[in-house]
């Protein structure tokens, strides 16, 4: 019994790092700009598209595809910041949604017409087959998606940690207005920010790709678990998004297991309604103080 | 010509209008379905934007509310032959019910939380009703058995047309004539400032949970309708996709005003109905509108009707009078 | 009568107001006044229930009132204003009051059904605004919005919306902050009026204008009450004049050490 579990939650942990991966973008997107990306995982899902474009109509090794990928990610977020988003500075929030749901609904609507919506495969290069270890299975995608989960949160780390660019972002993040002042180039440094917010989404899109293969709302799912494991890790904290997003992996694949994989996303969001209640700025958050 | 006066030429031309088809020979029922379908629509967008528009909270999972109330009125008249009014009104009950247990944690969440607890809402109606087959029929849907309304055989699509017609006019005089009484001032006060709001004795949090109810209220009534006027209510009505179009109509009509809902009502509507056939075109059409709407006419289209004649007044009123204050 | 004792206000770390007594007379016009950051905004938050207090007893006519939410406040006579007006652009010039009188209606969601009761609700609440509109003279501008008004009379309807709900105490926050001189007398008037009805307890730093109005001024300063008194009394207590008001360059450099 302990070994099925010790299945599920391995499971678990290889679906919710891709929950992770993607809501880590959304976090660091709010984090300099504080707003909640509504087309996160259309952007991801847009990057993938480019990829199978490269792979099926230019003969394009997977590796290369894949980078070609993220980099189409990274300036699609920057175009949508600087055009978009970046016109809408200081709107109240709920434009702000407005805006980035108006753009979800356009990027699937068009790469919908463009491409259908009959899946379109995408292979992983992986030969290898599931090994055995101890009892339990480990199917290579698994360790793959959990690898680079490990390796991403490392450079994040060592970009906000040690590089101006990631001290411009933590600095706009406490006071845009001071960090203006100190001669940190804000605007760069929100489109940089969106640039990998949407980098790390088409990661885990491209990560998913395999499994769900290509179709323009391959991400829904991914992405609402997102939201739940960024609003959970308090909107704000990186780690809590990375907690969220694993620990929710291993909730939902429980969830699946043990009652009914059709309900995982409604009990996902009746438990979500409880934490909020108890904590409406979610387990790790920060609460927002309104001066008057 | 005044507002009112627009107002009750337009409801006569609706009603003036199966008797129109009639006379051109066209596709009556086709269409006068259409149209049906189009006032209920109308009913869930003045029903968002009560509480979007007006009031200022989001719902990003109104569809769960149609749905509630869709399901409401089918599930009744299959077991139990309910007609259209107890119908439409257990839904909306049921809806005002769902919308208290979403209400309360509501009050305490800021924009995008309660955006993502909205959606989540939607997800999860749509899928226990996907689940649950036993109550919901699954995905085989529920049929109704022919509409009647307090006794009355509307089975007909011209009288259902009517109904709906009767619906729509009904609600939007009930929630006209509430925005302008104290409650729709309330709803206004703490979208506006919650701070000052509280401070005038209103009771903020009470007043969300409110304004939650009254619009989920009105979505079910919607919803239990629809179930009658299709015959028929299946999970695939409703879901995320349905509460984007909704979200679409507050939005590209313009906030805050129920001629504009209405409006966005129809221009969703005509594109969903037009582009149905090639997949993806609604929703990218629908998705660009939203952000122009959002980046070059911030008022949705009920500012661009601003520049209409019958607007005129209100507008030279207001310019008339700062005008006499810089003198 | 206000009487708040030992009136301690903290955020966190932060203590805002320290161990405050203020006691207001039933009628008449008191000032707060007293450098940035001195508490004076938090105390007005901390009276009208906006802010919790740690420790203290503040008392309206005997009746305790820190056990008020925000929005009983306004129930149990305290109306305020606010620094930054905070009106409602939604609704017009005349709405915006008529939230005022919310408190007071008892109109629920039977509204939309516009039943006798309503309607006799709306005209009682509608005439009461329009009394209050025309002795401020902004009849005229009923059915503007808000933010098309001029900032003076922005203000001037954010007094009115506290007034219209006839309080025990008015708190006003720096109501004349952004006021050009033309635009001052007129809210000055409308203050001096209130005097005369309730109590009157206004954030100001304009001193000058305050020693035409104000019977008494309380000064604070890092959260504590360093004066009281009538504003010549005020003016001439040493402190005041050490950390507040200076007599001159060389002054600012000794206040550096308030």
């Amino acid at each position: 019994m302990t070994l099925y579990l010790l299945q599920i939650c391995l499971a678990g942990l290889a679906q919710g790092s891709l929950f992770a991966l993607a809501a880590l973008g959304l976090v660091v997107i709010f984090n300099a700009s504080t707003v909640v990306n509504f087309a996160h995982g259309a952007m991801g899902m847009a990057a993938t598209y480019v990829a199978y474009v490269l792979i099926t109509s230019f003969q394009v090794p997977f590796a290369l595809a894949f980078a070609g990928a993220i980099v189409a990610a990274f300036v699609l977020g920057v175009v949508v910041q600087k055009f978009l988003l970046g016109r809408l500075q200081g709107a109240p929030v709920l434009t702000q949604i407005v805006v980035t749901l108006g753009l979800f609904m356009f990027l699937e609507g068009i790469l919908g017409l463009a491409f259908g919506y009959n899946p379109r495969p995408m292979a992983a290069p992986i030969t290898m087959g599931p090994v055995t270890l101890g009892g339990l299975v480990l199917r290579p995608q698994d360790v793959v998606q959990l690898g680079v989960l490990l390796v991403l949160c490392v450079a994040l780390a060592a970009l906000f940690g040690a590089t101006k660019v990631g001290l411009g972002m933590r600095a706009i993040t406490e006071n845009p207005y001071a960090a203006r002042l100190m001669g940190i180039p804000v605007g760069r440094v929100l489109a940089m920010a969106w640039g990998i917010g949407v980098l790390l989404a088409a990661v885990a899109a491209m990560l998913a790709a395999p499994t769900t293969s290509i179709t323009p709302n391959m991400m829904d799912t991914i992405v609402v678990y997102a939201f739940v494991a960024a609003i959970l890790g308090g909107f704000g904290s990186l780690i809590g998004a990375l907690i969220g997003g694993l620990v929710l992996g291993v909730v939902v694949n429980l969830i699946a297991a043990f009652l009914a994989p059709e309900l995982a996303m409604s009990i996902v969001f009746g438990l979500l309604l409880l934490v909020l209640y108890v904590k409406p700025d979610g387990l790790f958050g920060r609460a927002m103080v309104q001066k008057v | 010509m005044s507002k009112n006066a627009l107002v009750i030429l337009l409801v006569a031309a609706c009603a003036l209008l199966p008797l129109v088809l009639q006379l051109l020979g066209q596709r009556q029922v086709y269409w006068l379905f259409v149209v049906s379908e189009l006032f209920i629509l109308a009913i869930v967008a003045v029903s968002l934007d009560l509480l979007m528009g007006r009031s200022g909270q989001i719902s990003l999972g109104h569809s769960g509310f149609v749905a509630l109330g869709a399901y409401s009125s089918a599930i009744l008249n299959e077991r139990f032959g309910v007609d259209l009014f107890v119908g439409a009104l257990a839904g909306g009950s049921l809806a005002a019910l769902a919308s208290l247990v979403l209400g309360f944690p509501a009050t305490r969440l800021r924009g995008h939380y309660l955006g993502i607890v909205t959606l989540g809402f939607g997800i999860a109606v749509d899928q226990i009703a996907l689940k649950w087959d036993a109550l919901t029929g699954g995905d085989q849907g529920i049929h109704l058995h022919k509409p009647v309304l307090l006794g009355l055989d509307v089975a007909t699509p011209v009288r259902m047309y009517y109904v709906a017609l009767v619906a729509l006019v009904v609600v939007v005089l009930l929630v006209w004539r509430l925005t302008g009484t104290r409650v729709g001032r309330a709803f206004a006060a703490i979208k506006d400032s919650e701070v000052a709001a509280a401070a005038m004795g209103v009771p903020v949090a009470r007043t969300k949970v409110l304004a939650f109810i009254c619009s989920a209220f009105l979505a079910g009534i919607a919803g239990g309708i629809y179930a009658f006027l299709a015959g028929f209510v299946a999970p695939e009505d409703f879901g995320i996709d349905s509460s984007l179009l909704y979200f679409a109509m507050v939005i590209i009509g313009g906030m805050g005003s129920i001629p504009g809902a209405i409006g966005g009502a129809v221009v969703v509507d005509a594109v969903k109905n037009a582009a149905a056939t090639v997949s993806g075109l609604s929703l990218a059409i629908l998705g660009g509108m939203i952000v122009l709407v959002v980046l070059f006419f911030p008022g949705g289209l009920k500012a661009l009707l601003r520049r209409h004649p019958a607007a005129r007044t209100s507008v030279a009123e207001r310019r008339s009078v700062a005008v006499a204050q810089d003198a | 009568m206000l009487e708040a004792h030992h009136v301690t206000v903290r955020f966190g770390g932060l203590v805002a107001v320290s161990d405050l007594d203020l006691v207001v007379p039933d009628r008449g016009v008191f000032a707060l006044v007293g450098p940035n950051g001195a508490g004076k905004t938090t105390l007005i938050n901390a009276l009208s229930r906006v802010c919790p207090v740690a420790e203290g007893t503040i008392r309206l006519d005997g009746t305790d009132i820190l056990g008020l939410l925000p929005h009983q406040a306004v129930r149990a006579g305290i109306a305020r204003s606010f620094q930054r007006a905070e009106l409602f652009p939604t609704l017009t010039v005349l709405e915006n009051l008529l939230v005022g009188l919310h408190a007071q209606m008892t109109t629920g969601l039977e509204g939309a059904l516009m039943t006798p009761a309503t309607r006799a609700e709306e005209k009682a609440a509608r005439s009461r605004a329009e009394r209050l509109l025309r002795e401020l003279d902004l009849w005229e501008l009923r059915n503007a919005s808000p933010a098309d008004l001029p900032y003076g009379h922005q203000k001037l309807l954010d007094v009115a919306r506290a007034l219209i709900s006839e309080p025990k105490l008015l708190l006003l926050d720096e109501p004349f902050a952004g006021l050009t001189d033309a635009e001052s007398p007129r809210l000055l008037a409308c203050i001096a009026a209130a005097g005369k009805r309730c109590a009157v307890l206004m954030i100001e730093h304009h001193f000058e204008l305050l020693e035409g109005i104000a019977e008494r001024m309380t000064v604070m300063n890092f959260g504590r009450k360093i004066a009281e008194g009538t504003p010549a009394q005020v003016r001439a207590d040493p402190e005041v004049v050490r950390c507040y008001l200076g007599t001159g360059r060389a002054k600012v450099a000794e206040a550096a050490t308030c």
